[in-house]
C-alpha cells in the first residue's frame, strides 16, 4: 500500500476508459495530427518554408518544432486541465467524496493518481509522432528528437503539476461548478510564447511569460526541434530553470491545497 | 465492557447559505445542521440515525467520513480524531454516501471495484480476490451483471455496488447514508440482510442513516433519532417505543361455550393477568382486550391461552398493540 498503488489506479481506470471507450482512443491519436496540420497549414499560408521559418523565429524544420510544439502544448494543457479540472470531472460524476476518502491527503490523492494518466497520454502522442521525426530527421535525429521531446514532458510537468493544483484547489473550494482554466489555459499558452514569441510582447507580458513554468517548457520544446545544432548549454539552464520551479510552485501548491482543503471541508463544498 | 467504536461529543456545524434576491443581490444565512450532536456506537452494533429531510444526518455522516469538518466538538472512529488523524479514519471507514451516483459509468462494476479498491490501497491477487468477493456477496455475480458497464445498472445494482465498495477495504466501521433509497423490496431486503449478517456476525459495526421505520425497526440494534440538529431520543427500538407509552394491549377474539359468561370470563382472566381487562360482545365473538407491561407479554399470554382452553373457548384471532416506530418519530420530531 502507498504511493505505487494510488499511481497504479490512475493507470488503470485510464486503460479501462480505453479499452470500453474506442473513439476516444481513436481520438486522442487524431487530435494531435489534425493540430500539428492545422499550425503548419496556416503556417505555409504565409509564403515559402523560408518564408514561414522567418515569421516563426525558428530555425528549425518547421514541422518537427511544430511537433515538438503541439506536444508540448498539449501536454502542458492536458496538465493544467486535468489536475484542475480532475476536482470538476470528479464531482460531475459523484465520484469525488469517494475519491477524497482514500487514505491520503487530498491534494496528494488529485495529484497523484492523474500523473500516470499524463505520462501514458503524453508518451504515446510523442509515439505517434516518431515516424514523422524520422522522416525529417532521419533514423538517429527523429529518435533523438523524440528522446528529447519526451524529457521535455516529464521535466515540464513537474512545476506544471504545482501550478494546476494551485487552480484545482481553487476549484475544491468553489461550490459552483464552472471550469476557469476552460478560458485561462489560452491566456496561459499564449502568454508562455506557444504562438507568438515572448520577446514581442509588452513589458507586463513579459514579466509574466518569465513567471510561467510553461514559457520554459516550450523554450526546451523549441530548442529540442534545433537538434541538429545542439544548444546543450541552454538546455541545461532550462532545465535548471524548470526543476527550479518545481520545488516552488509544487511547495506553494502544497501550502494552498492544504488550505483549501481546509476551506472546502469547513464549507462542505465536497 | 463494549468497545467503543465511535464517540461524538458536543458536535456542532453551521452552513453559510445565500439566498439569491435578484440577478446579482444575495442575502446571507446562516443555518445550524448541528446543534451540540453526541452518541456513541459499539463495536458489532447496527445504530441508526432516523430523522426528518434536514435533521442534519447526513451532515453527522459526512463529518464522520472526513468530508466535512465540524464547527467545535470532537468525534472519534476507533479512537482516530475526524479532524487531527483523518487519514487514520479513511483506513478503517467504508463509506456509501449515495446510492445512484458515484461510479464512471464507462466502467464495468468489476472495474469500478478495481479501481476504488487499488486508490483505498489493496493490489495484486488480494485485490483481485476482495473484488470477487465483494461482487458475490452483494449478488451482482449472480446477477451476470459483475462485467456489465456501469452505465446499464438499475438502480438496484448500483446500490449493490455501492455497498460492496464500502466492504472493499474489510473497513471496520461502514457509513452508510440512506442505503436503501428508491430500491425495489427485494434489493433492499438483500441489502437490509447484509447489513445485519456484517455486523452480528462479522463483527463490523455500521451506521446507517434512514427515514425508513420498517428498516429501522429491523436493522438497528440502537436508534437515535435527530430532529433540527439536536438528538432527541437514542435507545433500542423497544426502549424507543416505550417513550410514547410504557403499555401495550393485547387483544383475543375468542368464541365463548355457552355456559361462560362475559362476567366470568372477565374475572378469570383477571386473575391470570395484572393489567386492566376488558371483554366486549362483537359480532365475531368475545373480545378480550388486556393493557399490560411489555415485559409481562409473553408470560400473560401464555397464561390467558392456558385458562382460556381450560374454559372451553376458542381463540380465533391475537394481537398484541404496541406504538410504533412511527408512532415515536411522530411524536419525537412533532411531525404530522
Amino acid at each position: 500500500m502507498g504511493l505505487w498503488t494510488l499511481l497504479k489506479s490512475g493507470l488503470i481506470l485510464d486503460i479501462y476508459f480505453f479499452k470500453n471507450n474506442r473513439a476516444q482512443l481513436v481520438s486522442m491519436f487524431a487530435w494531435p495530427y489534425i493540430l500539428l496540420v492545422l499550425m503548419l497549414g496556416m503556417g505555409f499560408l504565409f509564403g515559402s518554408a523560408e518564408t514561414f521559418k522567418s515569421n516563426v523565429g525558428v530555425e528549425a524544420d518547421p514541422v518537427v518544432f511544430f511537433v515538438a510544439s503541439t506536444l508540448i502544448a498539449m501536454a502542458s494543457m492536458s496538465v493544467m486541465w486535468e489536475v484542475g479540472g480532475t476536482v470538476l470531472f470528479h464531482r460531475w460524476t459523484g465520484t469525488l467524496p469517494y475519491m477524497l476518502i482514500a487514505p491520503y491527503r487530498i491534494s496528494v490523492t488529485l495529484v497523484m493518481s492523474y500523473i500516470p494518466r499524463y505520462l501514458l497520454w503524453s508518451f504515446m502522442q510523442l509515439a505517434e509522432f516518431v515516424p514523422v521525426l524520422i522522416w525529417r530527421e532521419g533514423l538517429v535525429g527523429g529518435l533523438a528528437d523524440a528522446l528529447v521531446m519526451g524529457l521535455a514532458i516529464v521535466i515540464g510537468m513537474l512545476p506544471l503539476l504545482g501550478f494546476a493544483a494551485i487552480f484545482g484547489s481553487f476549484l475544491l473550494t468553489i461550490k459552483e461548478e464552472t471550469n476557469v482554466l476552460s478560458w485561462l489555459n489560452p491566456i496561459v499558452l499564449i502568454l508562455s510564447g506557444a504562438f507568438y514569441p515572448a520577446y514581442l510582447f509588452p513589458l507586463w507580458a513579459r514579466f509574466l511569460s518569465m513567471i510561467l513554468p510553461t514559457t520554459y517548457t516550450f523554450e526546451l520544446a523549441r530548442i529540442s526541434s534545433l537538434l541538429g545544432a545542439p544548444k546543450l548549454a541552454e538546455m541545461t539552464f532550462l532545465i535548471a530553470v524548470l526543476l527550479g520551479m518545481s520545488i516552488f510552485y509544487n511547495a506553494l501548491s502544497f501550502t494552498l491545497m492544504g488550505k483549501a482543503e481546509k476551506k472546502a471541508l469547513k464549507s462542505g463544498a465536497v | 465492557m463494549k468497545e467503543e467504536v465511535v464517540t461524538v461529543e458536543n458536535l456542532r456545524k453551521s452552513y453559510e447559505t445565500y439566498l439569491r434576491r435578484g440577478l446579482f443581490a444575495r442575502e446571507r444565512k446562516i443555518v445550524e445542521a448541528l446543534k451540540g450532536v453526541s452518541f456513541r456506537i459499539y463495536r458489532g452494533e447496527v445504530f441508526g440515525l432516523l430523522g426528518p429531510n434536514g435533521a442534519g444526518k447526513t451532515t453527522t455522516v459526512k463529518i464522520l467520513s472526513t468530508l466535512l469538518l465540524p464547527d467545535s466538538g470532537v468525534a472519534t472512529v476507533l479512537g482516530y480524531d475526524v479532524v487531527k488523524e483523518a487519514v487514520e479514519v479513511r483506513r478503517r471507514i467504508g463509506v456509501s454516501l449515495t446510492v445512484e451516483k458515484g461510479f464512471f459509468w464507462k466502467l464495468t462494476g468489476r472495474e469500478n471495484l478495481m479501481y476504488f479498491g487499488m486508490l483505498y490501497g489493496l493490489d495484486g491477487p488480494e485485490l483481485k480476490q476482495r473484488v470477487q468477493r465483494m461482487l458475490e456477496l452483494v449478488g451482482l455475480e449472480e446477477l451476470g451483471s459483475s462485467d456489465k458497464l456501469y452505465e446499464e445498472y438499475s438502480l438496484g445494482m448500483k446500490a449493490r455496488l455501492s455497498i460492496a465498495r464500502a466492504l472493499l477495504t474489510d473497513p471496520e466501521l461502514l457509513i452508510l447514508d440512506e442505503p436503501t433509497l428508491g430500491l425495489d423490496p427485494p434489493s433492499a431486503r438483500l441489502l437490509r440482510e447484509l447489513l445485519i449478517r456484517v455486523a452480528h456476525e462479522e463483527g463490523k459495526t455500521v451506521l446507517i442513516t434512514t427515514h425508513n421505520m420498517f428498516e429501522a425497526e429491523i436493522v438497528c440494534d440502537r436508534l437515535a433519532i435527530i430532529n433540527k440538529g439536536t438528538i432527541v431520543a437514542m435507545d433500542t427500538v423497544d426502549g424507543l417505543k416505550r417513550l410514547v407509552s410504557e403499555d401495550i394491549t393485547l387483544e383475543m377474539l375468542v368464541v365463548l361455550p355457552a355456559k361462560v359468561s362475559l362476567k366470568q370470563l372477565r374475572e378469570e382472566i383477571s386473575e391470570v393477568v395484572s393489567g386492566r381487562v376488558e371483554v366486549d360482545p362483537t359480532e365475531e365473538g368475545t373480545r378480550i382486550r388486556v393493557v399490560m407491561k411489555p415485559s409481562e407479554k409473553e408470560q400473560a399470554t401464555q397464561e390467558m391461552l392456558r385458562k382460556l382452553h381450560s374454559m372451553g373457548c376458542s381463540v380465533r384471532r391475537i394481537e398484541v398493540k404496541e406504538p410504533t416506530l412511527e408512532d415515536v418519530f411522530i411524536e419525537l420530531t412533532g411531525g404530522k
